[in-house]
C-alpha cells in the first residue's frame, strides 16, 4: 500500500496543478497543461499500481509482502458482520466543529475508495493527454486543462471523504467542474442552455441528498460514515434528536412531515434522489444529453467514466443502509431497472453520434443501480469499473471521429470511415463488443463488459429467485436493454464506419466545433483524417481495459475473492445471498444475455449493413413509437410547460404580489391615505427625514419623561 | 475594565474622523482635489479603526462567556453607558470594520459629488453601527439602532438613482413604525425591570403573556430590517436606488442588526414568546426563501436581483434563529458573517460594470468575459458562493441552518432546501445573461477589465469568502461562547 504521503500527493495535486490556470498569462498555456497533465497521470500511476498491489496480494493468499502490508496499514474495525470493515483515515485538518456536528477534510481508504482512485485518476490522466491533440487548437486550453484538474481532485475528494459533507463538498464541487465544462464555449447559446440545466438539475437531487444528510444527522447524531454506517452494522441503539425513542438503528423512526416513518427508508429515500441527478436517472437525466455540448473528452471523464457513476459508488458506500430498507432499496432497482430500458429506447433513435454513447451511459448507469437495489453491490461495482473503461473508449473513440470528420457529429454524414481511420475503427470496435458484452458463457473468454454485466443479469434473476423486490423486473428490463444496447451500438459502428462516404458535403454543424472553424489547417477537401498519436495512445490503453478489466478482476470483485478484497467496505447482511446465488441459476439465464447481443447484432446488421437505408426509412415511417423515441418520451417539453414556466409563472405572480399588494397595502397605501401622490413626495424631498429626527429625538423626551415622573413619583 | 476604553475608542474614532474630514474640507476650501483627500482621510479613519477592531479582538478571550471589555458608566437613573462584547458582537463588529474601509475605497472613481458630506455621512454611520454591536444598554441601543438610519437615509438620497425618494420613503416607513413599537416595549421593560442594563434584562423573567407583547413590538423592528417576509419591499428599492458603497453597507451590516437583535434581545429576554412564535417565524422563512427567490429569478435589474436574493438568504438566518439549537444559531451566525462578505462582494461586482455603462439593466450586458476575464472570474466565485456552494462561506451557514432546522421542524427545512435549487438558477441565469455569449452592445466593446481599486477591494471579499468556507472554525471558535450563553438562557424559559 502506499504511504500517506502518496495518497495526499493523489487527492490534493490535482488540485494545486488546477490552480495553475490562473497563471497562465505569464507561465504560458503549454506549462499549465504539462503540469495539470504530469499531475494527473502520476496520481493515475500511483493509484493504479495500489489497485493492481492489492489484488496481487490477495490472488497471492500468501502472499505476505503485501497482504500483511495492508493489514498493518488498514486498522480493522469492530464490525460484527463476518468481514471487518478494513480502512484507513488520513485526517488532513478539521473543517465544520458545531457541537455533534464534526466534519473534517479527510482522506479514506478502503477498498472502495482504492477501487474509485484508480478509476478517476487512470481515465482522467488518459483525458489529459487525449486532449493535447482534441483541443490543440482551441485558444483557451489553459482553462481546459485547469478545469480538468479541478474535477479530477473534487471527483478524489468525494471518493476518500469520510464524512457526509466532505462528500457533498466533492459532490456539488463535480457539479461545478462539470458546469464549467459543459459550458466551456461560453460564447454560444447551446452550451450554456446545457451547462445550467445540468447544474439545476443537480440541484433537484442535491436538494435530496442535503435532506437526507440532515435526517442521517437527526438520527445518529453525526455526520461521520463511521459512526453512522458502525450504528447500522451493529444495529446499536440510537436516540434521535428531539424525541427521547431509543430504538435499534434499523429500526429507528423519524416523524417527517408530520409522519411517522422508518429512519433508514427515509434516509435511502433522500440520498437516493441525490443520486438519481448526479447519475442521471430516470426523471432526473434529463441532462445528461444535452451535456454533450461539452468538448468530447469531458463527455468521456466526466459524463461517462467517473461523475455520474458517482451515485452508484454513494448507494454502495451507503450499503449498511440500503442492506435495511425495503421501499428505497426498491425504488433503487425500480428506477435503475427502468432508466436502463428507458435510455436503451431513445439511444435507438438518436443520429447525434454522443447523443447515442449518452444516452447508453444512461443506460448502462441504470444495470449498476439495479444491481445495487437488489443486494448486488459487488456486482455494480464491478460493472462501474469495467464500463469506465469501456464507455470512456467509446467516447474518445467518438471524440477520434469527430475530430477526423471536422466537427460533424451527425451519423447520417458519416459512414465508410474504416478506411480512412482504421485505429480509431479498431478501438471502436473493441468497445462495442466490450459494451455489449459479448463472451461465452462457463469460460474466461469475453471482453471486460460480459464478466460485469452478466454478473449484474445473473445476480437479479437469483434475487427474483429469492424474493427481492423488483429484482424480477429488473432481470427482465435488463435482458431487454440488452438487446438494444448490442443493437444501437451495431447501428452506430455500421452508419459511422461502414457503407458509403458521403463527406463531401460538410458544412459546420455540430456543437462540437473547435473554436476556430476555419483556421483548420487541414487539406481543403476536408477528407477524414485519423487522429494523432497522443489521441491514439489513450484509446489504446483504454482498449487493453475494455478487453482485459472484466476476466482480470472478476475474482476479486464478484467472485472466489470478493470478500477478502471487499474487506468490508460493502456491507451486506448475513441472509443476502444474491451475488453467490448466481451461480445458482438456471442454464438459460446464462445464455440469454449472448442469445439477445446476438439478436440486436443480426438485426443492426441487417438494417444497417446489409441494407442501408432501411434503417432510415423504418424511422421515417416510424410513426409514433418512433417519435416517442427519438423525442426522448417528451421529457424535455413536459419539463418546460410544467416546471419551467410555472416556476416562472409563480415568480411574476409573487412579483406583482410585492407590489400591489404588499406595497399597495403597506407604505404605497399609506402615502395616498396621507394624500401624497409620488409628486408630492418628490417636493417634500427629504422631508421625512426632519420628521424622523423628529420621531427619535421625541422618543428621547418621552423616555427622560417617563424616567423622571417614575423616579419622582419613587421619591 | 480594562485601563484603555477600547470599545468606546473603536465606536467612536470614525466619529473623530468625521470630525477631522471636515476641518480639512473648511482649510482646503473644499474645492479641486480636496474630494480626494477627504476620501483618504477617510480611509485611513476606517482603516485605523478596523487596527482597533482587532486590537479588541486580540484582547478577547474566547473561552470565556458572557461579556467583556465591559465599560460602565452611569448615565440617567436606569440609563447607563455601558459597553461590551461577546463573540457574537465581536464577530459582526470585525465585519463592520472590514467592510467600511472597502466601501470608501470602492468609492474612489464612482462617486462625484458632495465628497466631504458622503465621507461624513460613511464615518458616522461607522460609529452607529459599530454602536448596536457594542451597546450593553437598552436605551444606547436603541439610539444607536435608530439613529444610523439617519446617514443610511442621507446616502441613498443624496447619493443615489433617480428614484431615491421613494425609496427612502418606504425604508422610512417602515422602519418608522418597528422602531416605535420596539420603543414603547422598552420603556416598559425599563419600568418593570428598573434596568436598561442588558445583562440584567437577561436574567429578568417576564411573564409569559408580558412577553408575547414585548417579543411582538421587537420583532416588528428586527423583522423589518433582516428584512423578513413581508415586510421586505424597501430593500430592492433601496438597493437598486443606494450608490454601490450604500448598498455594501446595506446589505452586508445593516441587515445584520435584525438578526442580532432578535439573538441578543428576543431569544434570551423573551424565551416562552419566541418558542411560542417559532412554527410563525419558520413559516416566514421558508416563504422568504421560496417566494424571493422565485421573485429574484424574474428581476431585469442587476442589483434588485442581488438585493431579493439576500431577503432569501436572510431567510436561512430567521430559520437558524429559531431553530433554537446549537447548530441552527451557530449557522445563523455565520450565514450573516458570510452573506456580509458575498452579497457585499456581488454589489460591488455590479458597481464595477455599472460604473462603466451606467445600467444595471441584465439586457445590456452579455459576452462580458470576452473582454473582462478577470471580472468574470470574481463575479464566478461569489456567484457560486452564493448559490452556497462546498467550500465556500455561502455553504457552511445555509448547511447548518438547515440542519438546525430540521431539528426544530422537517418541513421548515425541506422547505428551505428548495431555494437551494431556486438560488442556482436565479444566479446562474444571471450569470449567464452579463458574462457569457457574444458581445451583443456595441457599448460593451470597448469595456475595460478591473482597474487595481477594484481589485484591491474585492480581492480581500474572495480570500475571506474561501477561507471560512474551508475554515469556518476560525468563526465558531469566536460564537460558541455566546451561543451556548443564549441558549442556557432560553432554556430557563422553558
Amino acid at each position: 500500500m502506499l504511504p500517506d504521503s502518496f495518497l495526499i500527493y493523489i487527492v490534493l495535486a490535482p488540485g494545486l496543478a488546477a490552480l495553475t490556470g490562473l497563471f497562465h498569462k505569464w507561465i504560458g498555456d503549454r506549462v499549465v497543461m504539462a503540469i495539470t497533465t504530469g499531475v494527473v497521470m502520476s496520481a493515475g500511476a500511483l493509484s493504479l499500481y495500489q489497485l493492481f498491489a492489492y489484488v496481487a496480494g490477495l490472488a497471492g493468499g500468501a502472499a505476505p509482502e503485501h497482504h500483511a502490508g495492508f493489514d498493518a496499514y488498514l486498522t480493522a474495525g469492530t464490525d460484527v458482520a463476518a468481514v471487518e470493515l478494513k480502512q484507513h483515515i488520513i485526517t488532513l485538518m478539521p473543517w465544520i466543529h458545531v457541537g455533534d456536528f464534526q466534519a473534517n477534510w479527510a482522506i479514506r481508504v478502503d477498498t472502495l475508495s482504492i477501487v474509485m482512485m484508480a478509476v478517476i485518476t487512470g481515465v482522467s490522466g488518459l483525458v489529459h493527454l487525449y486532449s493535447w491533440g482534441y483541443m490543440s487548437e482551441d485558444p483557451h486550453k489553459a482553462r481546459f486543462f485547469s478545469y480538468l484538474s479541478l474535477f479530477t481532485f473534487m471527483m478524489l475528494m468525494l471518493v476518500v471523504a469520510d464524512n457526509f459533507i466532505q462528500l457533498f463538498f466533492g459532490w456539488e464541487g463535480v457539479g461545478l467542474a462539470s458546469y464549467l465544462l459543459i459550458g466551456f464555449w461560453y460564447t454560444k447559446k447551446a452550451p450554456n442552455d446545457a451547462s445550467i440545466k445540468a447544474f439545476v438539475t443537480n440541484r433537484v437531487g442535491d436538494f435530496g441528498l442535503a435532506l437526507g444528510i440532515m435526517a442521517v444527522f437527526f438520527v445518529f447524531r453525526s455526520v461521520e460514515f463511521g459512526p453512522v454506517l458502525e450504528a447500522i452494522r451493529t444495529n446499536a441503539v440510537v436516540t434521535p434528536m428531539a424525541f427521547a425513542e431509543a430504538l435499534p438503528a434499523r429500526e429507528a423512526v423519524i416523524v417527517f412531515f408530520g409522519e411517522r416513518v422508518y429512519a433508514l427508508e427515509l434516509i435511502g429515500v433522500l440520498l437516493f434522489i441525490g443520486a438519481m441527478g448526479k447519475s442521471a436517472q430516470f426523471f432526473l437525466h434529463v441532462w445528461l444529453p444535452d451535456a454533450m455540448e461539452g468538448p468530447t473528452p469531458v463527455s468521456a471523464l466526466i459524463h461517462a467514466a467517473t461523475m455520474v457513476t458517482a451515485g452508484v459508488y454513494l448507494v454502495c458506500l451507503l450499503s449498511p443502509i440500503y442492506e435495511y430498507t425495503f421501499y428505497a432499496s426498491g425504488m433503487v432497482a425500480l428506477v435503475g431497472a427502468v432508466t436502463a430500458l428507458y435510455a436503451a429506447t431513445v439511444g435507438m433513435a438518436q443520429n447525434d453520434i454522443k447523443r447515442v454513447i449518452a444516452y447508453s451511459t444512461c443506460s448502462q448507469l441504470g444495470y449498476m443501480f439495479f444491481a445495487a437495489g437488489i443486494g448486488a453491490y459487488e456486482a455494480a461495482m464491478f460493472h462501474l469499473f469495467t464500463h469506465a473503461f469501456f464507455k470512456a473508449l467509446l467516447f474518445l473513440g467518438a471524440g477520434s471521429v469527430i475530430h477526423g470528420m471536422h466537427h460533424e457529429q451527425d451519423m447520417r454524414r458519416m459512414g465508410g470511415l474504416a478506411k480512412f481511420m482504421p485505429l480509431t475503427y479498431a478501438a471502436m470496435m473493441i468497445g462495442t463488443i466490450a459494451i455489449i458484452g459479448l463472451g461465452i458463457p462457463h469460460t474466461k473468454l469475453g471482453f471486460s463488459g460480459f464478466f460485469s454485466k452478466d454478473a449484474v443479469l445473473e445476480s437479479s434473476f437469483a434475487g427474483a429467485m429469492a424474493g427481492v423486490s423488483f429484482a424480477e423486473v429488473a432481470f427482465w428490463f435488463g435482458l431487454l436493454a440488452a438487446f438494444l444496447t448490442s443493437f444501437y451500438s451495431w447501428r452506430l459502428i455500421y452508419m459511422t464506419f461502414h457503407g458509403p462516404a458521403p463527406h463531401a458535403a460538410h458544412d459546420h454543424h455540430g456543437a462540437d466545433d473547435h473554436a476556430h472553424p476555419d483556421d483548420h489547417g487541414h487539406d481543403p477537401a476536408h477528407t477524414p483524417h485519423e487522429s494523432p498519436a497522443v489521441m491514439l495512445i489513450p484509446l489504446a490503453l483504454l482498449s487493453l481495459g475494455a478487453m482485459f478489466a472484466g476476466v482480470y478482476f472478476y475474482d476479486a470483485f464478484v467472485d472466489g475473492q470478493n470478500e477478502a478484497f471487499w474487506a468490508g467496505a460493502i456491507y451486506r447482511d448475513a441472509a443476502n445471498h444474491v451475488l453467490h446465488d448466481r451461480h445458482d441459476v438456471p442454464e438459460w439465464v446464462l445464455w440469454a444475455p449472448l442469445v439477445v447481443t446476438v439478436g440486436g447484432f443480426l438485426i443492426a446488421t441487417f438494417t444497417y449493413f446489409f441494407n442501408r437505408g432501411v434503417g432510415a426509412r423504418v424511422a421515417a415511417s416510424g410513426g409514433p413509437l418512433h417519435a416517442l423515441f427519438s423525442n426522448k418520451w417528451y421529457f424535455d417539453e413536459i419539463y418546460q410547460v410544467t416546471l419551467v414556466r410555472g416556476s416562472a409563472f409563480l415568480g411574476n405572480i409573487f412579483w406583482r404580489a410585492d407590489k400591489k399588494i404588499i406595497d399597495g397595502l403597506g407604505p404605497d397605501g399609506m402615502a395616498k391615505l396621507a394624500g401624497l401622490s409620488s409628486r408630492g413626495l418628490s417636493r417634500m424631498h427629504s422631508g421625512y427625514l426632519y420628521h424622523y429626527a423628529f420621531v427619535i429625538i421625541g422618543a428621547a423626551i418621552v423616555f427622560g419623561a417617563v424616567l423622571w415622573l417614575r423616579s419622582g413619583g419613587a421619591n | 475594565m480594562g485601563s484603555l476604553p477600547i470599545l468606546t475608542l473603536m465606536t467612536f474614532l470614525p466619529l473623530a474622523g468625521a470630525l477631522l474630514v471636515m476641518l480639512i474640507h473648511s482649510a482646503t476650501g473644499g474645492g479641486g482635489k480636496s474630494g480626494k483627500l477627504v476620501l483618504a482621510t477617510g480611509i485611513l479613519v476606517s482603516a485605523a479603526t478596523f487596527a482597533v477592531s482587532v486590537a479588541a479582538f486580540m484582547a478577547f478571550d474566547p473561552d470565556v462567556a458572557g461579556y467583556q471589555l465591559v465599560e460602565q458608566h452611569a448615565w440617567y437613573g436606569p440609563i447607563s453607558y455601558k459597553l461590551g462584547i461577546d463573540g457574537l458582537s465581536l464577530s459582526l463588529v470585525v465585519l463592520t470594520t472590514f467592510l467600511t474601509p472597502i466601501c470608501l475605497l470602492a468609492s474612489w472613481n464612482s462617486v462625484g459629488k458632495r465628497m466631504t458630506e458622503y465621507v461624513i455621512a460613511f464615518l458616522v454611520l461607522e460609529t452607529f453601527m459599530i454602536g448596536v454591536f457594542v451597546a450593553l444598554d437598552l436605551v444606547l441601543f436603541y439610539v444607536f439602532f435608530e439613529a444610523g438610519l439617519i446617514p443610511m437615509f442621507l446616502i441613498v438620497g443624496i447619493w443615489g438613482g433617480k428614484d431615491r425618494v421613494y425609496a427612502a420613503f418606504k425604508f422610512f416607513l417602515y422602519t418608522l413604525i418597528g422602531s416605535l413599537l420596539m420603543l414603547v416595549a422598552m420603556v416598559y421593560m425599563i419600568l418593570a425591570a428598573g434596568s436598561a442594563d442588558v445583562e440584567v434584562l437577561e436574567t429578568y423573567s417576564f411573564a409569559p403573556g408580558v412577553q408575547t407583547w414585548l417579543w411582538l413590538a421587537f420583532a416588528a423592528s428586527f423583522a423589518v430590517k433582516l428584512p423578513m417576509w413581508p415586510v421586505h419591499t424597501w430593500l430592492p428599492d433601496a438597493h437598486v436606488q443606494a450608490p454601490t458603497a450604500g448598498s455594501v453597507i446595506l446589505a452586508g451590516v445593516l441587515l445584520k442588526m435584525g438578526g442580532y437583535g432578535f439573538l441578543r434581545f428576543s431569544l434570551p429576554m423573551f424565551p416562552d414568546a419566541s418558542a411560542l412564535f417559532q412554527p410563525f417565524m419558520f413559516g416566514l422563512a421558508v416563504v422568504a426563501i421560496v417566494y424571493t427567490s422565485l421573485v429574484a429569478w424574474r428581476q431585469t435589474d442587476m442589483k434588485k436581483l442581488i438585493a431579493y436574493s439576500s431577503v432569501a438568504h436572510m431567510g436561512f438566518v430567521t430559520l437558524g434563529i429559531f431553530a433554537f439549537n446549537e447548530t441552527g444559531i451557530q449557522g445563523a451566525v455565520f450565514q450573516m458573517l458570510s452573506h456580509g462578505l458575498i452579497s457585499g462582494a456581488l454589489f460591488l461586482i455590479v458597481g464595477v460594470v455599472y460604473d462603466r455603462m451606467h445600467t444595471r439593466e441584465i439586457a445590456a450586458y452579455g459576452g462580458l468575459v470576452n473582454r473582462m476575464p478577470v471580472y468574470a472570474s470574481f463575479f464566478m466565485l461569489f456567484t457560486m458562493a452564493n448559490v452556497g456552494l462546498p467550500g465556500t462561506s455561502g455553504f457552511v451557514g445555509e448547511i447548518l441552518t438547515m440542519v438546525g432546522g430540521f431539528q426544530a421542524a422537517t418541513w421548515a427545512a425541506a422547505g428551505a432546501a428548495l431555494g437551494v435549487i431556486f438560488s442556482a438558477v436565479y444566479m446562474l441565469t444571471l450569470y449567464r445573461r452579463t458574462v457569457f455569449g457574444e458581445i451583443t452592445n456595441p457599448g460593451l466593446n470597448a469595456i475595460r477589465d478591473m482597474n487595481f481599486v477594484e481589485w484591491i477591494c474585492i480581492a480581500p471579499l474572495a480570500v475571506l469568502t474561501l477561507l471560512f468556507g474551508i475554515a469556518p472554525n476560525l468563526i465558531f471558535n469566536l460564537t460558541d461562547g455566546s451561543t451556548a450563553r443564549i441558549l442556557s438562557m432560553m432554556a430557563r424559559g422553558q
